[in-house]
């Protein structure tokens, strides 16, 4: 366990937002150790701080003070190539609103996500149609996102996510948006794909139905992490000390 | 290539945004090409038409004023013609009248002091006229005085009746009225060979031959006068009323060109459209202004008589406008000869060393010369007007700034259509960001598609710009540029015929309106909206740029 890195390594990660006189603090002091292939739930009420600590886990925003180590590294000290660089190789997102590129199709928005590997075009195509395969969206992969259904176009975007092969997928809120009926789909996709391709999933959500699946939970407030369930309180420790 | 198709679909699927974009780039790319053709075709026509002197390589014109009171003692004055001595009756006649009008001959010698004047750079020296040309044929004038007129002067040598002699001769012929009234009116029908003229003069005397009632009133005097003077034979001449006849007078301007120089002029090489200059050495050949060429109907080679001395036409000239304009040119020599001005001129055309010498040099030419008149090539230039100096102006004071507005509009258009999309784009941009995308290649993909929307707009401008000025070349319409002559300079006709002619001389040239489009132009057209979308798509990228991923992807749509 000490001779591989943990996946991620939080210490005093801290991300402030100065707005005006008064300073947010959206992350606050997190300490936090988490291992490959481990489906992590982090709940709390809104506004507490868990899209802020998704970004900072997938190198969208470096921390304000404290560290974030992935995979060993510093993301703090690394360049802006070298944080696009690890979004393309080792990250997938996943969001509320789904983000899907509204003027390109299924499969070219799957293609997007590929794309700055430089693989050639057949290819790139390729592997995008079998992503979307994988999705269950094959047939659909010409329409255009204004054509599907809020859970397809989920599925589109978990698609994206995951045909880059990352090591974490990070999913803010994805099933905010769709009714319990897809939203439980879309999260069985998740799942089911994440274990089969041994991928991490981080989940934010503030659905308790969606974090009771998950084997760790780890609770937000005002930006500080207040419960971790499972091997959260070892994770604590380490970082308190 | 993945980065292409995704830059087609979004300009194909945001149509209404791209084709804004398009059609802004596009209509200001063709204005611009527009306004630049037409301000082309303007000041080619205004390089002929407007600048009259700088045309003939001219920067002075030096003509004298008559002495005494202005120029009306010249003007008015009236040169006679023995009608007899045009031929025969009935024959054909053609003959021209030169003169100078208001602006006083002088010496060819005396323009040397000119050019001794300093920052004049050259002179040349030219004879501009006015000529009067009449042609028709001989009427029968002259036939008039020669039956029986004889009488008519006799009795005008008769002294003076006197008071009582003329009350007797008043009551006499009252009494023979009463005895013969309903004949009286073929005393005239009958009397001697005289042929009335159409306008018979009532005046003319019945006065019989020989004995009759009449003459037996008159005093004895008078009666044994007609009867011993024998009047001779003679030819009188004498005014009468223009006879009905087809005669025909018409009005030019004719300029004695110096032939041994082409650099400045009344008339320059430059001015020829069609044929050649004059050559050097000054025969008997004529170039003639294109206006008075049509409405002659003189061609290349066509024969001009100028009192039975022939010229032949070598050239059509489009004549700058301006005093010293002429219909005809000749040479120099051919026309002091035909004037009978032998060595005379009458203008000095001047160049200064340098643009700036000019107003030194006028002013130094009216302080030597104080009856000089000296006009720069701008006040020629100002006494120019008609709708090709309106539009010329309104080329020359909008043109540029119109350009320039218009093109400011159309980048500022793209710029803010394109920093629009991407204010709308910005959680698009997030999202690539997400997926891994680098800032160069969010930038690139953002210019791109400015930079597409650049070139097509280029395209579309320039053939909506080329379409448009052609449109203007085959439907434009045609200015018009006058000049009125600085001097009046009054038609001189003979005295049989005399008859007003205008006072002031006013040259018009009418020029088609075009807009020539230059590859120049299409090319900077082109470059201007490449220049365009390259701005929109900086300015677009930049912004998305600055965005930080985790800030673009909070924003809310
Ligand atoms: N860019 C920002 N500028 C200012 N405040 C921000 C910014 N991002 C997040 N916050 C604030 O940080 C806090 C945490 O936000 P967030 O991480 O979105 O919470 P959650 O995702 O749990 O709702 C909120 O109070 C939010 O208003
Ligand atoms: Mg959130």
């Amino acid at each position: 366990m000490t001779s591989t890195p943990a996946l991620y390594e939080l210490r005093g990660a801290t991300r402030f937002f100065q707005l005006g006189d008064s300073t947010i603090k959206a992350v606050d002091g997190v300490d936090l150790s988490l291992d490959a292939e481990e489906f992590v739930a982090i709940e709390g009420p809104s506004g507490s701080g868990k899209t802020t600590l998704l970004q900072l886990l997938g190198a969208l925003d470096r921390p304000s003070s404290g560290k974030v180590f992935f995979e060993g590294r510093d993301l703090g000290t690394l360049g802006d190539s070298e944080l696009a660089e690890l979004r393309l190789r080792s990250f997938g997102f996943i969001f509320q609103q789904f983000n899907l590129l509204s003027t390109l199709t299924a499969l070219q928005n799957v293609e997007a996500g590929l794309a700055p590997f430089g693989i050639a075009s057949a290819e790139l195509r390729e592997r995008s149609l079998a992503a979307l395969s994988e999705v269950g969206l094959r047939e659909r992969a010409f329409h255009l996102p204004g054509q599907l259904s809020g859970g397809e176009q989920q599925r589109v975007a978990i698609a994206r996510a995951l045909s880059g092969e990352p090591r974490v997928v990070l999913a803010d809120e994805p099933t905010g948006n769709l009714d319990s009926k897809s939203g439980a789909d879309v999260i069985a996709l998740l799942t089911n794909l994440a274990s089969k391709h041994g991928i991490t999933i981080i989940v934010a959500t503030h659905d308790a139905g969606l974090a009771a699946q998950a084997p760790r939970r780890l609770a937000m407030h005002d930006g500080c992490l207040v419960a971790d369930g499972g091997k959260s309180a070892r994770s604590n420790k380490r970082g308190s000390r | 290539m993945f980065y292409l198709s995704y830059l087609r679909s979004e300009l194909l699927r945001r149509k209404g945004r791209t084709i804004l974009t398009l059609l802004g780039l596009a209509l200001g790319i063709a204005l611009v090409i527009v306004i630049t053709a037409l301000s082309h075709g303007l000041d080619r026509a205004q390089k002929t038409a407007l600048n009259p002197l700088s045309s003939i390589g001219t920067d002075l014109t030096v003509t004298v004023k008559p002495e005494g009171v202005g120029g009306g003692a010249f003007a008015n004055r009236t040169v006679s013609t023995d009608l007899s001595k045009l031929g025969k009756a009935g024959q054909h006649f053609s003959y021209d009248i030169f003169s100078s009008g208001s602006q006083t001959t002088f010496a060819q010698s005396q323009a040397k002091s000119v050019s001794s004047i300093p920052g004049v750079a050259k002179i040349a020296t030219g004879l501009t006229l006015t000529a009067t040309h009449q042609e028709g044929k001989v009427p029968k004038i002259t036939a008039l005085f020669k039956t029986g007129g004889q009488q008519l002067r006799v009795s005008g040598q008769v002294k003076p009746l006197s008071a009582a002699s003329l009350a007797k001769m008043a009551k006499c012929m009252a009494k023979l009225e009463k005895s013969r009234a309903p004949t009286t009116t073929t005393t005239n029908a009958t009397h001697g060979g005289l042929q009335p003229s159409q306008n018979g003069s009532p005046t003319a005397s019945p006065i019989a031959k020989g004995s009759g009632p009449i003459q037996a009133c008159m005093p004895a005097g008078v009666r044994r006068f007609s009867k011993t003077i024998t009047v001779p034979r003679q030819t009188l001449k004498k005014q009468v009323r223009t006879p009905q006849t087809n005669i025909k007078t018409s009005s030019y301007t004719i300029g004695g060109v110096d032939t041994s120089r082409t650099d400045m002029g009344l008339i320059t090489p430059a001015q020829v459209t069609s044929g050649r200059f004059l050559a050097k050495k000054g025969g008997r050949e004529a170039l003639v202004a294109g206006a008075y060429a049509s409405s002659h109907k003189l061609k290349l080679g066509s024969t001009l008589a100028l009192n039975r001395t022939k010229f032949k036409v070598v050239g059509i000239v489009q004549a700058p406008l301006g005093g010293q304009s002429a219909d005809v040119y000749v040479p120099l020599q051919q026309l002091q000869t035909l004037s009978g001005q032998k060595s005379q001129i009458n203008v000095v055309l001047v160049r200064a060393t340098k643009g700036a010498a000019v107003g030194a040099v006028q002013k130094e030419i009216e302080k030597t010369f104080p009856s000089a008149q000296v006009a720069s090539s701008k006040q020629v230039a100002d006494q120019v007007s008609g709708s090709l100096v309106d539009a010329s102006n309104l080329a020359k004071s909008l043109g540029l700034a119109l350009s320039i507005i218009v093109i400011a509009m159309a980048f500022m258009m793209a710029a803010l259509l394109t920093l629009s999309s991407v204010a709308k784009r910005v959680r698009e941009i997030g999202t690539l960001r997400a997926l891994g995308w680098t800032r160069r290649l969010v930038i690139r993909q953002i210019a791109g598609e400015s930079l597409l929307q650049g070139v097509a707009g280029g395209v579309i401008g320039v053939a909506i710009g080329i379409a448009a000025a052609a449109a203007i070349d085959a439907f434009g319409p045609t200015l018009t540029a006058s000049s009125t002559a600085a001097g009046s300079d009054q038609a001189v006709l003979p005295g049989a015929f005399v008859m007003g002619q205008g006072l002031a001389r006013t040259t018009t040239s009418q020029v088609a309106l075009r807009a020539p489009v230059a590859g120049s132009i299409i090319l900077i057209g082109f470059a201007l909206a490449l220049l365009g979308g390259l701005l929109a798509g900086a300015v677009g990228a930049l912004r998305a740029a600055r965005l930080r991923p985790a800030d673009a992807l909070r924003q809310v749509e």
